[in-house]
């Protein structure tokens, strides 16, 4: 049994990483596959909260593990749609880089 | 059948939608005029019911059906009816002056063309609403009826909108008649504050009203009527009623003279039962009655437009019913004699008869010679005959003359205003204004007569008998005026009727045999005094008007000039609100002007600058880069969580 503190950290240490790329990378496909690591790392924090409860409680209670399913459907059509955004902005302006799409300011 | 009595006002009411509301072509006679007559006779048909009922002694006050308006947590609003010898009285005036004037004005508003359905909705909406106010059965059901008639008196007023006098006269009427009804609101406020309930039945019991201090009931009642000076024309808001004589004629008659100004002492009347608690505003009503009757009669004296003498006539003998009133208080106060009150309802019951026979005869006058200025008439007497009769009639009525109905009622007053001087002798100085008025009243009305209707023309017009639409119900009022005045002998009397509905303020009061009255009346040497000045008024303006040679240069010099320029002036006293209007009001709305324009403005102004600028400082964060964006918030979730975590711990929450 791996005591709750090690998931809790692994997810502490994959939000901050996924955070850390949203806001540094350039290649949109890069911040896409950052907020994923972000969702993952809040999956894990569930379903490890899952786990915990039986510990302390001694029964059983699969909402959290129904809370990761839910959220890794959300995430594949969250996935789809972010794509479907950043090939249309390809399109129109040949370029996927972030700092470049600023035009919805002011 | 009295708890149908709520109907009355629905006829006229549906009349006024009918006319507003129908295609032109439906109108029929006088683009509406079928309507209002039919509506006008249904309720003046339901009203002598009504009339008659209390006739035979029923009365609906205290236990009238009533139906609730506003719930407001546990405080209810109701409104009801309440049927007794004074709303009878007013019913009667209401409608059988209404009913007379519509038909009237059949033949009088013929020229209008397109403005007579208008004229015809607003006298019927009128008609509606002055009958609601007089069945109303709390104060605030009043006051809602009180402001509508008001409405009305300003449409009418303002009839003719594109005459600049006529909409200024308009507004003058409402604005100057709203001071009034600000008071009557506070007064009804303060009796609110400390009984909890509007409700004549609540207010006028013993029980109930003695749970207001005594100072705050006088200043209750005081205000009150002050509700009272405005509508009913008082000094020193009596200015408005001659300038409202730009409207129609007929709307004088009806409104201005007959029924709404009426309103003023219905209320004083109706609120006796407050007012005998408070003996300091009985004599303010009083005293205010006095001075008017003898100030206005006085501007009549000089007045030399035909409506403006009848204006002031108006003004004068509502101050007398406002002083036989209070003199009436004073009586059962003191006496425990209710004759000053019954003396005052008869003088307004027959009032309102000669005067509206008088402003419609006026009407008659001015619908055949096209002015309202008696130095361009005369000589009318001999192509007007029936105009001419009927309104020396009303003259004669007026003045005081038996056995015309006006002999009656003002002796009444008189004599009661005589009677509480036993009490306070102020009242035997008001007694003698009264019989000063009494006189001049008989010689301004004979000056208008002889002026208006003796003599050689004195402008070239070419006058003609009115049509019979005009003429009969100015014969039918004429009739009225001559025989009214026996209301005092038929049944139990005039008296005795009217005390009925203040007999609980006079427990065990000795009724007066008819016989009594009559004996009291013509045994009393004052009864004398004011018939001698009438007749001696009357012959000075025959001597002044009718018999040529007269020198009226005597007027234009010295002090009687002075006096004379006072008069025609109207004592200085419009002057007087023109130049307050001027130089205060001027005053204070440019000071009101500048702090809309720097503080008010400028508020707003600064605010919307401020947002501007802001904005523009505040626009350069939103740069269109999603990144900085994320970091951001990351970046305040971050200080949030600190603010939770640590320092709002760390302060002590």
């Amino acid at each position: 049994m791996i005591p709750i503190e090690y998931w809790l950290i692994l997810s502490s240490l994959l939000f901050a990483i996924g955070a850390y790329g949203v806001m540094t990378r350039r290649n949109a496909i890069v911040v896409l596959m950052c907020i994923e690591i972000m969702l993952n790392a809040a999956n894990i924090n569930l379903v490890a909260f899952s786990s915990y409860h039986t510990v302390l409680h001694g029964t059983a209670d699969a909402s959290g593990q129904a809370f990761a399913l839910f959220s890794i459907a959300i995430a594949a059509a969250e996935v789809a749609v972010g794509l479907a955004t950043i090939l249309s902005v390809y399109r129109r302006y040949q370029t996927i880089d972030v700092d470049k799409i600023n035009i919805l300011r002011w | 059948m009295l708890e149908y009595a709520w109907l009355i006002p629905v006829f006229p009411f549906v009349a006024f939608l009918l006319i507003a509301m129908l295609p032109k072509k439906t109108l029929f006679w006088e683009d509406g005029a079928v309507y209002g007559i039919a509506g006008a006779f249904g309720a003046l048909a339901l009203s002598v019911l009504v009339i008659w009922q209390v006739l035979m002694g029923e009365t609906l006050t205290v236990d009238a059906p009533r139906t609730t308006w506003i719930i407001v947590g546990d405080f209810q609003i109701e409104f009801g009816i309440w049927i007794d010898q004074l709303t009878a009285v007013m019913l009667l005036v209401v409608s059988v002056v209404g009913t007379l004037v519509v038909i009237y004005s059949g033949g009088y508003m013929h020229e209008e063309g397109e403005g007579r359905r208008r004229y015809y909705a607003e006298i019927m909406l009128f008609i509606s609403v002055m009958y609601g106010l007089v069945i109303s059965d709390n104060y605030l059901q009043m006051f809602i009826f009180w402001e509508l008639v008001g409405l009305c008196s300003y449409l009418l007023i303002g009839f003719w909108y594109t005459k600049p006098s006529a909409a200024s006269a308009a507004k003058r009427a409402f604005i100057v008649t709203r001071v009034g009804d600000i008071m009557f609101m506070a007064g009804i406020i303060i009796l609110f504050k400390y009984v909890g309930n509007l409700d004549f039945a609540q207010l006028f019991s013993e029980s109930t009203s003695h749970q207001v201090p005594s100072d705050m009931m006088t200043l209750a009642t005081a205000l009150i009527f002050g509700g009272a000076i405005g509508k009913s024309a008082q000094f020193p808001l009596h200015e408005w009623l001659p300038d409202a004589m730009e409207g129609p004629t007929t709307v004088s008659a009806l409104i201005h003279a007959a029924t709404m100004v009426k309103a003023g002492v219905y209320l004083t009347a109706r609120s006796y039962p407050l007012l005998v608690q408070a003996p300091d505003s009985l004599l303010l009503v009083a005293v205010i009655g006095g001075v008017t009757a003898l100030i206005a009669a006085t501007v009549a004296l000089a007045a030399n437009d035909i409506k403006r003498v009848l204006a002031y006539s108006t003004i004068s003998q509502l101050g007398y019913m406002i002083l036989g009133l209070g003199a009436g208080g004073y009586l059962v106060i003191h006496a425990n004699d209710p004759g000053g009150y019954a003396a005052a309802t008869f003088h307004l019951m027959n009032h309102a008869f000669f005067k509206a026979l008088l402003f419609l005869c006026a009407g008659s006058v001015i619908h055949a010679v096209g002015t309202n200025d008696m130095r361009l008439m005369g000589g009318l007497g001999r192509k007007m005959r029936i105009t001419s009769t009927t309104m020396l009639v009303g003259a004669i009525a007026i003045a005081g003359i038996p056995p015309f109905s006006g002999f009656w009622s003002k002796d009444e007053v008189l004599a009661a205003v005589y009677h509480a001087g036993e009490f306070d002798p102020v009242f035997f100085l008001l007694w003698a204004m009264g019989i000063a008025t009494a006189f001049m009243t008989a010689f301004y009305m004979f000056r208008m007569w002889f002026m208006t209707f003796a003599g050689e023309p004195r402008s070239d017009y070419h006058a003609h008998e009115s049509p019979k639409i005009m003429t009969v119900p100015l014969m039918i009022l004429a009739g009225l005026a001559m025989v009214s005045g026996f209301a005092l002998f038929i049944g139990e009397g005039f008296k005795g009727f009217m005390e009925r509905s203040v007999e609980e303020l006079v427990p065990g009061a000795a009724r007066e045999t008819l016989g009594d009255v009559a004996v009291g009346i013509f045994t009393d040497p004052l009864t004398y005094v004011s018939l001698v000045l009438a007749v001696v008024g009357i012959l000075l303006a025959y001597r002044m008007y009718y018999v040529p040679g007269f020198d009226r240069s005597v007027f234009a010099k010295g002090f009687s000039g002075k006096l004379q320029r006072a008069l025609e002036n109207r004592w200085y006293i419009s002057k007087f609100y023109d130049d307050f209007a001027i130089r205060i009001v001027y005053a204070l709305s440019l000071v009101a002007d500048l702090f809309d324009r720097y503080v008010i403005d400028g508020l707003v102004n600064g605010f919307a600058y401020l947002g501007g600028r802001g904005g523009n400082v505040l626009r350069r964060a939103q740069d269109g880069n999603v990144q900085r964006y994320t970091s951001l918030i990351i970046v305040g979730i971050c200080l949030l969580l600190i603010l939770v975590l640590y320092v709002l711990p760390w302060g002590g929450w």
